[in-house]
Order: C-alpha cells, then sequence, then structure tokens
C-alpha cells in the first residue's frame, strides 16, 4: 500500500482541492454533538469528533428512498434520484468503514442491491484514525484497524498525517493536490506504529468475544433475555444509530385512484413490535424480550453463522443512545458468567 | 436602456475590488462587491450575477473554494460563470487546480497580479454567451 505524509498545515488546502472529486462532507458539531453534512467552510469540520450521531451508512442507506413509480400504463419506473451524486465522506472512522465493509457483504455481495452499489462506488471515504472514549470496543470486535474500504486514510502524527492510499482514486486525489504530499521516512514509519501501539492501549472497554456464538446459543433460554425486555422501550434508537443494522420496511403510496403510487423503504427495527408483524395478525416476535433477544442473536450470532463475523463493529453508538442505559458490553459479559457459571455447576 | 451584465466581485481586499469595480464599471458592467464568502453567497442569490469573480484566501484559506461548492449547489447558480481571482498560487507554491476540475468547469483562474485588460477579455468572452438577466430589485 502507498504510504506518503501531508503536513497538518495543508490539510485545508487538499479538502479543498479534493472537492473537484464530489462534495465534501464532514463531521460537523451539532449542539455538543457531531453529523456528517456538507461543509459550508472548512472550518465547519470536526476531525477530533468522537462519534457521529447517525453512521455513515445514511449516505449509502438513506433513512427514507423511493426506490420506483408506477402509473396504470406505464408500469414500474425505478427512482434512482441521487444515486450518482459524487460524495467524499471526510474523516470516517475505521469502525465505520470497517461497518460499510460489512454492509458490501450484505448488500453489494452475493444479492447486489443497485442503489446501495451505485452509491457506493460515487461516494468516495477518507478515512481518519480516533482515540477511544469509554464507550468504544473496536478493538474487541477487530474493527479498531483497516486496511480496505478507503480511498485515502489519514493518521495523526503531531505535525503531519501519516497517508494511507488505498485506491486508484484516493491516488487521483493525491496527484491533483500537486506537491502537497510528501513522502515517509523511517522516522515517520516508527512514529506511527508508536502511535499505534499506544491507540491498542487505549480502550477503557473491552470485550471478549471468543466462542460467543456457542455462548449464545446455549443460553438461549437465560433469564436475562426477560430482564433486558423488561428494561428496553423498544425505541429502536440502537438500530437508528447502528452502522450495521440494515433492516427496512418497503411500503406503497398509492395515489388516489390507485392508478399510480410510489414504493418506498424506510429504516425498520427488529425492536419495533410490527417488525414480525404478518398478514392474519400473526407477530412472531409480540414480547419486548423476543425482540431484545433477536436482535442480540443475529448480531453477535446468526452473523457470524452466514457471513463469518459478528455484524457488530463496537463502535459504542447503542451504548450511548440508549435511553435506559442498556450496554452491549454487560450483556455480553452477563451472558458469558452466566454460561461460565452454567459449566462449574 | 440595454440591461448591464452584472458581475459579483468576492474578495477581502477593499483596495483591490474597488480598483476592479471601477475598471469594470468603465468598461459597460455593473458591479456588485462583498468582502467575504458569506456575503457573496448572499449576494449571489438576491442578485443573480451574470458573472462572479471570487478570492479565495479570505477569512479562511480556502474560503473561495467551498463558496464556489455552495454557489454550485445553489438552485439558478449551478451554472454561473466563476472566476477565481487569487494569489493563491504565490501564496502556496506548486498547488495548481486541474483545468479539468468539475466544479471549474465553466471557469477560468486568474492569478493576481491581474492584467486588467487580460481579465476584461475572459469576462466579455464569457459574457458574450449570456444574455444579461434582469432582475426584479
Amino acid at each position: 500500500m502507498k504510504v506518503l505524509k501531508l503536513a497538518k498545515e495543508n490539510l485545508d488546502f487538499f479538502a479543498a482541492v479534493v472537492q473537484q472529486f464530489g462534495e465534501v462532507h464532514a463531521p460537523v458539531e451539532k449542539n455538543g454533538k457531531y453529523a456528517f453534512q456538507r461543509l459550508a467552510r472548512w472550518s465547519d469540520a470536526r476531525l477530533d469528533y468522537q462519534r457521529t450521531m447517525l453512521p455513515p451508512k445514511k449516505y449509502f442507506l438513506p433513512p427514507h428512498d423511493t426506490l420506483l413509480e408506477y402509473k396504470d400504463g406505464q408500469g414500474y419506473v425505478p427512482v434512482m434520484d441521487g444515486v450518482d451524486r459524487r460524495l467524499i465522506l471526510f474523516g470516517v472512522h475505521p469502525c465505520d468503514i470497517y461497518a460499510l465493509n460489512i454492509l458490501d457483504m450484505v448488500f453489494y455481495g452475493r444479492y447486489v442491491d443497485t442503489y446501495y452499489q451505485k452509491r457506493r462506488k460515487n461516494i468516495a471515504i477518507i478515512g481518519i484514525d480516533c482515540t477511544p472514549d469509554e464507550h468504544c470496543f473496536c478493538r474487541s470486535m477487530r474493527a479498531d484497524f483497516v486496511d480496505r474500504g478507503f480511498d485515502l486514510f489519514f493518521m495523526d502524527l503531531g505535525d503531519h498525517y501519516h497517508v494511507m492510499v488505498g485506491t486508484a482514486l484516493g491516488d487521483d486525489m493525491v496527484l491533483a493536490t500537486g506537491p502537497l504530499f510528501e513522502p515517509t521516512t523511517q522516522k515517520d514509519i516508527e512514529e506511527y506504529k508508536r502511535r499505534s501501539s499506544a491507540k491498542k492501549s487505549a480502550f477503557k472497554l473491552e470485550v471478549e468475544i471468543r466462542d460467543l456464538p456457542e455462548i449464545f446459543e446455549m443460553q438461549y433460554d437465560s433469564t436475562l433475555w426477560k430482564g433486558l425486555g423488561d428494561r428496553c422501550l423498544s425505541c429502536g434508537s440502537c438500530s437508528m444509530v447502528c452502522p450495521t443494522c440494515y433492516c427496512y420496511d418497503v411500503a406503497d403510496d398509492v395515489e388516489l385512484g390507485s392508478r399510480a403510487g410510489k414504493r418506498s423503504r424506510s429504516w425498520d427495527s427488529c425492536l419495533f413490535s410490527t417488525h414480525a408483524l404478518v398478514a392474519g395478525g400473526e407477530n412472531f416476535r409480540s414480547g419486548r424480550p423476543a425482540r431484545v433477544k433477536f436482535r442480540y442473536y443475529h448480531k453477535q450470532s446468526r452473523f457470524v453463522a452466514e457471513y463469518g463475523r459478528p455484524s457488530c463493529v463496537g463502535c459504542g453508538r447503542c451504548i450511548s443512545a440508549c435511553p435506559v442505559k442498556i450496554d452491549i458490553s454487560e450483556v455480553i459479559s452477563q451472558l458469558r458468567r452466566m454460561e461460565q457459571n452454567a459449566i462449574a455447576k | 436602456m440595454p440591461v448591464k451584465h452584472k458581475i459579483l466581485i468576492v474578495d477581502d481586499d477593499a483596495d483591490f475590488a474597488e480598483a476592479l469595480s471601477s475598471f469594470l464599471e468603465a468598461n459597460g458592467y455593473q458591479v456588485l462587491q462583498a468582502r467575504d464568502g458569506t456575503e457573496g453567497l448572499r449576494l449571489a442569490k438576491t442578485q443573480q450575477p451574470d458573472l462572479i469573480l471570487m478570492d479565495i484566501v479570505m477569512r479562511e484559506r480556502t474560503e473561495g473554494f467551498f463558496t464556489i461548492q455552495e454557489i454550485r449547489h445553489t438552485p439558478g447558480l449551478e451554472d454561473t460563470p466563476v472566476f477565481v481571482v487569487s494569489s493563491i498560487y504565490s501564496q502556496v507554491p506548486g498547488f495548481r487546480v486541474m483545468p479539468e476540475a468539475s466544479w471549474l468547469s465553466h471557469d477560468d483562474f486568474l492569478a493576481k497580479p491581474v492584467d486588467p485588460p487580460q481579465l476584461l477579455e475572459k469576462v466579455r468572452a464569457r459574457l458574450a454567451q449570456r444574455p444579461a438577466k434582469e432582475v426584479a430589485s
């Protein structure tokens, strides 16, 4: 992988120049929190942000997306508005890049979702390294480091950024800025290693995921799920802020007279009471314990069976967003303890 | 009376903007001035200029670049020609914007100090393709 360095004082120029490759969107502060949005000026960008309220998935799977329109006599017409818009997400954290790589497995793997595919092709990713806070456990989920899924990746090394070039587009971005980028020296590489090592030891939260799918299967009837269900409000906040939750609901908006309409999809959550409701009024998960349990099983166990790893990346958003303080790290630790106790008996 | 083409100068250098404004007015253009990107964007939205002369380094080093992006995303201004008039090339040696850069595709890049007759020639050539807009005030 090509590695270069960029003096910090030139970052604003680099950001200005890459606009020729697309609209620059970056984290900006909103009432003490952060959100990705289009930059009106460079000084609005906050690359030292902790985590954004919503993950970058909002650009690839918008919360509400019109898929097609239909009209009597014309059939179905796909609505592809905005999918060809060229964007640059500047300042995406490793866990969120990892999350996009996971979404790729679902929407851009065996079955291709054209809307997702087009957006993925048209949205460039410039990643940036970060410092973990009390809710981050991406290291436990092996998502604290990425070697793919970005066009460029920046790591802060004090007076300059260590820049990894991930794609040909990333290389074009570097070339477009002329001599702003310089070759790295051995000293820079040593500093990169030192900072990487320091980051590893900065994690305050660790979650042991070894044997987790098996533990989940053994604890299927655990009393833990009832307790969690009693606490959970079914608000769905954890799903909305999750960078890998991808459930959506499809609905038709039919015009008066039923001769035309639109079909759209909107974010859904397995915590919602209607998620498993089917025609005839049957609801496979009508109770909250069943819904909370389903979410944990899907992310930590069944996704492993299908794709080889949990879909959780340890970004900590669900912990910080939950209004009743349900903490995934505590749930997993508690489940592990229960299983250890069961084995000891 | 024929409608004059309207040119908006966005530049924090008041002396430069005044001098350029007088020169353009003497050559038959109506000229508006803004001292930063925010004011420039506001005037562009309300006055719908036929051409914009944009400085880059103002309150922020890249203010002009981001203001151009805003202009490109403002309905009614997407196709308004923007000429960058800046000393950025001398301030950041080696820095260059690719001529085919999509967000400057209709436009031009003029390094300060500007040669007024050359600027006038480029402005005339660009505006010859555009009828002057009449905007209700």
